[in-house]
């Protein structure tokens, strides 16, 4: 294996390369599957029939909440990656953490959400618009809970075997599904909520 | 300590807040829905855009071109699949 110096772990080798762009590819695709989450519920929004509308349930403070923490996780992993290239282990390690247990907050917190939409009346099955808006959310929520496991796991590697070409790419992948992640909830955010409530 | 936040992360993260703060006013303040559904297409997409390219580091490696062509042919195909619905399903019976 041909390990180029002068760049980057992540990117130095030619499987590494790959690998990166083969992600890249991967998130094209995790674009349109959220795309056609979108356009089904902005189809569906109005049809609530005997259940609640967006702006009867949604509650603003979880939603900062929520966004905030997401928002932090995303910062916190964008260090990690630089401290990762300043080849300081403990630096990643720590930044890591600190986006996993954000991340593990945010989980918490739709948890209560989901749970609150389910005491009020707005549960899967009650109408066109519960139901997407819980598939919704629930694919992102989804995406950030499979996230925690596999951060946690390669957590675990780099603590393992340190810096190699190996765990370093695996690293800088996981950033960019946690980045892509938020990306999606800004539009959750702003797309759901806000002009849910507006 | 210093060397661990660099300056571009760091400003990227203070921009994404104030982004996110100016997405807020459309729910503190009161503002038509045409208004509002503008400030918020422009902050989402911003927001967007800076974690691609401050935090997702997209341009950075040789594959670049790859990488944006894949990332704008994925773009196109939401917004077609997004707007294409709304007129299909909402806006034509209006």
């Amino acid at each position: 294996m041909k390990v180029d110096q002068t760049k980057p772990l992540e990117y130095s080798t030619e499987q590494n390369n790959l690998n990166i762009l083969g992600f890249w590819m991967f998130l094209g695709a995790e674009i349109m599957l959220f795309a056609t989450l979108f356009a089904s519920y902005f189809t569906l929004e109005g049809w609530t029939g005997s259940g609640p509308s967006g702006s009867e349930i949604f509650e603003i403070t979880p939603v900062i909440f929520e966004t905030f923490i997401l928002l932090t996780s995303s910062f916190t992993i964008g260090l990690g990656v630089h401290a990762m290239r300043l080849m300081n282990k403990k630096a990643t390690i720590t930044f890591f953490s600190i986006t996993l247990l954000l991340g593990l907050a945010f989980v918490g917190f739709e948890v209560v959400e989901f749970f609150t939409y389910i005491e009020e009346g707005a549960a899967l099955q009650t109408s066109a618009f519960t139901s997407i808006l819980l598939s919704t959310l629930g694919t992102h929520g989804a995406h950030v809970t499979f996230g925690l496991f596999w951060g946690l796991f390669i957590l675990i590697q780099i603590k393992k075997r340190g810096l190699t070409p190996e765990t370093a790419n695996k690293s800088f992948i996981f950033s960019l599904y946690w980045h892509f992640l938020d990306v999606v909830w800004i539009f959750i955010f702003s797309f759901v909520y806000l002009k849910g409530m507006m | 300590m210093k060397e661990l936040f660099p300056r571009k992360q760091v400003m990227g993260f203070v921009f994404s807040l104030v982004l996110t703060i100016v997405a807020l006013l459309v729910y503190f303040l009161d503002m038509s829905f045409a208004v509002g559904m503008t400030v918020l297409l422009l902050t989402a997409f911003t927001q967007a855009g800076l974690q691609l390219i401050v935090f997702m580091h997209a341009g950075e490696s040789e594959d670049k071109g790859t990488i944006y062509l894949n990332i704008y042919y994925g773009v196109i195909i939401a917004l077609l699949t997004v707007f294409g619905t709304l007129l299909a399903m909402i806006w034509g019976y209006v």
